[in-house]
């Protein structure tokens, strides 16, 4: 998510947006050197992308147990997934219930914290790599095992929850809560969309404000009419990827559940389940027809994004559309 | 990250926000993607060979000592180790097996021969049986056949388990409960609970202890229950030998013991991942269903007044058997076989390695050092050394064949689809059910 501009090509290949090839063609001779520098990248996309989707996907109508060739099965795993296996829907649900909720308080902290980093004067860049940390170290082991320990019984936050006089048992062991122990762990690491709302915060003309301004228009109504809108185009960025990474959300549930899911499948995210199915239970076939249906579903959805972001994103290099 | 570039003022294009989302679509398929690994081979001065295993740290500890004792006599065999807990072992070994690199050496479960057999995984090793590579002269015939799938053998056993009950006997005198013996029954064990928690006793963080763990969730525990009761968890590699009532009896035989603070509480349970972190390793129960192996642990954490004991039986009937508690076989690909073999026979059959190895694994499988080093015992490893002669003495059902490869992935459906009922959001009857559906399921050829 770094860095548009280098997955740029690739991403453009798959969308059905592709503009013809305007540009001049490549000259005869720099054919060949281009497909030698290229070439690092075309192994890996061929060897480790495209060659392991081709397989997965005929694995996911096979019955995999890793150890006996595959069996061809047609459709039965997606059919069992759909219409016998409550777990699927349980993990479907626990997914889902996160993403909503992750995902807004992730952006709107995100937002918040750039909004007054951008008032900021001095110290603004330390601020910002402060804030910016949880991100970097969000995603390793020893976090969520830290997070685990805080939240379990007789755990950090379990103690000053108990010294308030609120419920004092550990989340981890009660089903209603432990995947709020995840969700705070996702939103704490609000640092690397925050850093993107502060850049596009600082794109924004400050003429814009200061015409504003002189018309009369308060800070909320400056908000609502300048910064909502020109910053629409970055709000959009982060929510098609937010929403994506946390369809995937993997390590702290893994850890935060200790690996199965628990308690009472309370943390059974969908891609802990597809884990669980391949790796634990030997069900490779399933595992792959898991990730094939995540694949569409989020496809789906980040279409569904697309086509509704025509209405409130507010892209300044098509004003005359 | 490498932050966003502050280049020249440009506003954000529809193209760039569309391709970052298809490079971010593209990784949702990596998870099943990843799976690789490497094989052994040979280093420059001599032969290297792997052994994996799991277990505690005072097992890994004997481990490694014997395997150095055995380098120290093979001049030139270099033996790799590897060392992990028992969840993560399974996966990473299943993980090998599928790539084609199953270590040359492995231990293995009792679930995992038969599928890792059929599925060409393993060497058989008859031939070395045969020519003496391994001696097994001084072992079990019969124990031994749990080492073997379609008549071959695979592997063979390290050590010969058995489950028992770990009990606080300092609570079990205050409540005026008699010592547990082979014929007491699960109906003195509920009500043997139910006093202990009427004592109203207090753990060190001054929350009430009851009775006993929640065996619920625990497969084995439920296989001793019905077998005690002439049952068996499955009548042949591809059906379930218990049907969705019997488990409805006994999850609800088990919630009710739950529900009345009899057993632990549903929290406790689901946070037990260890000795150390179980209701009773944390003061806040009595007792614990426990392979013999690992009961050494609990004495160690809490004290002498712990005692291994049978589990419950039916009318008189017990439910437990004599299991490898665990395996060891070679790799199919393995370029060493001889040495691999010999690092078997080595670590089964060395008196010295006997000695170093102890009871870690349980009794040990040859007879010989199994005697020997019992007169070594003292503590809790002689009081397990008793209790699998006193069971012997009283006289246990044969062991039940292999389980199915489906087993081991049922085992872990079988403590989830209790959760449900711990957490009240299923009744016994609706998680029953979905475990027989599933295994079912797992079961299907």
């Amino acid at each position: 998510m770094s860095t548009a501009q280098r997955t740029a090509p690739a991403g453009a290949d798959r969308t059905k947006h592709r503009k013809p090839p305007a540009r001049r063609r490549p000259h005869r001779d720099q054919r060949w050197p281009a497909s030698v520098f290229l070439s690092p990248w075309l192994i890996g996309v061929v060897a480790l992308t495209l060659v392991p989707m081709a397989v997965s996907l005929y694995l996911s109508f096979t019955d995999y147990d890793l150890f006996s060739a595959p069996r061809w099965v047609g459709l039965r795993n997606y059919t069992d997934m759909l219409t016998e296996d409550p777990r699927f829907w349980r993990s479907v649900g626990t997914t889902v219930l996160y993403v909503v909720v992750a995902v807004p308080l992730k952006l709107g902290l995100a937002l918040g914290v750039a909004m007054l980093l951008r008032s900021l004067v001095r110290g603004r860049a330390f601020y910002r790599s402060a804030f910016y940390a949880p991100s970097l170290l969000g995603a390793s082991m020893s976090i969520a095992l830290v997070w685990r320990a805080l939240f379990n019984d007789g755990g950090s936050v379990t103690a000053v929850l108990d010294a308030v006089g609120l419920p004092a048992d550990g989340w981890i062991g009660d089903p209603d809560l432990a995947v709020y122990v995840v969700v705070l762990l996702t939103v704490w690491q609000f640092g690397a969309p925050m850093v993107i709302f502060l850049a596009g915060l600082q794109q924004i003309p400050s003429t814009l404000y200061e015409a504003a301004a002189i018309d009369g228009a308060g800070r909320w109504r400056q908000f609502v009419s300048i910064t909502v809108p020109m910053l629409s185009p970055v709000v959009f960025f982060n929510l098609v990827l937010e929403i994506i990474n946390s369809f995937q959300v993997f390590t702290p549930a893994f850890v935060i559940s200790g690996g199965n899911g628990g308690p009472a499948d309370s943390t059974l995210f969908y891609t802990l389940y597809l884990y669980e199915r391949g790796f634990t239970a030997s069900h490779m076939g399933y595992a792959a027809a898991m990730a094939w249906l995540l694949l569409l579903a989020v496809g789906a959805l980040t279409l569904i994004l697309f086509r509704t972001a025509r209405s409130w994103v507010f892209y300044a290099d098509e004003e005359g559309r | 990250m490498p932050e966003v570039r502050s280049g020249p003022r440009r506003p954000i294009r529809r193209r760039a926000v569309l391709a970052a989302a298809g490079a971010g679509l593209g990784a949702a398929l990596s998870p099943t993607l990843s799976a690789c690994s490497t094989g052994g081979g040979n280093s420059s001065d001599g032969i290297t060979l792997r052994f994996t295993w799991w277990g505690n740290d005072d097992r890994a500890a004997r481990t490694e000592e014997a395997v150095r004792l055995f380098e120290s006599e093979h001049p030139g065999v270099t033996v790799r180790t590897s060392n992990s807990d028992f969840g993560s072992y399974l996966q990473k070994l299943a993980t090998q097996a599928a790539g084609g690199g199953i270590p040359d050496v492995a231990q293995l479960d009792y679930r995992q021969v038969s599928q890792y057999a059929d599925g060409g995984a393993l060497r058989p090793l008859d031939a070395d049986i045969g020519d003496g590579a391994i001696d097994t002269a001084e072992m079990d015939a019969e124990f031994l056949r749990t080492g073997t799938s379609g008549g071959e053998q695979y592997a063979l056993p390290m050590g010969r388990g058995i489950t028992g009950y770990a009990y606080d006997s300092a609570i079990y005198e205050q409540a005026g409960i008699p010592t547990p013996e082979p014929a007491w029954t699960w109906q003195d064990w509920a009500a043997a609970n139910r006093e202990i928690a009427a004592l109203g006793l207090r753990s060190p963080d001054g929350r009430p202890v009851s009775g006993a763990n929640d065996g619920g969730g625990n497969e084995d525990v439920f296989e001793t229950w019905l077998r005690s009761r002439g049952g068996r968890l499955y009548t042949d590699q591809a059906r379930l030998g218990f049907t969705e009532d019997d488990l409805t009896e006994f999850w609800t035989f088990c919630d009710e013991l739950r529900r009345a603070g009899a057993i632990a509480s549903a929290r406790d349970t689901v946070q037990a991942d260890s000795t150390e972190t179980s209701p009773m390793g944390r003061g806040l129960a009595a007792a614990d269903f426990t392979w013999d192996a690992p009961f050494p642990g609990y004495p160690g954490l809490l004290g002498d007044a712990i005692h291994f004991s049978p589990v419950p039986s039916t009318d008189g009937r017990q439910g437990t058997y004599f299991k490898p508690s665990m395996l060891l076989g070679v790799g199919a690909h393995t370029a060493h076989p001889g040495e691999a073999a010999a690092l078997i026979d080595f670590l089964l059959n060395d008196r010295r390695a006997g000695d170093i190895l102890g009871f870690t694994r349980s009794t040990p499988p040859n007879r010989e050092i199994a005697a020997r080093v019992a007169e070594t015992l003292t503590g809790a490893e002689r009081e397990i050394y008793d209790y699998a002669r006193t069971m012997e003495r009283y006289g246990l059902d044969a062991p039940p064949t292999a389980p199915p490869r489906g087993d081991i992935a049922i085992k872990d459906a079988f403590n989830r689809t209790y959760q449900r009922v711990l957490f009240e959001r299923a009744t016994p009857r609706q998680a029953a059910r979905e475990l027989v559906d599933e295994a079912n399921r797992e079961l299907r050829p």
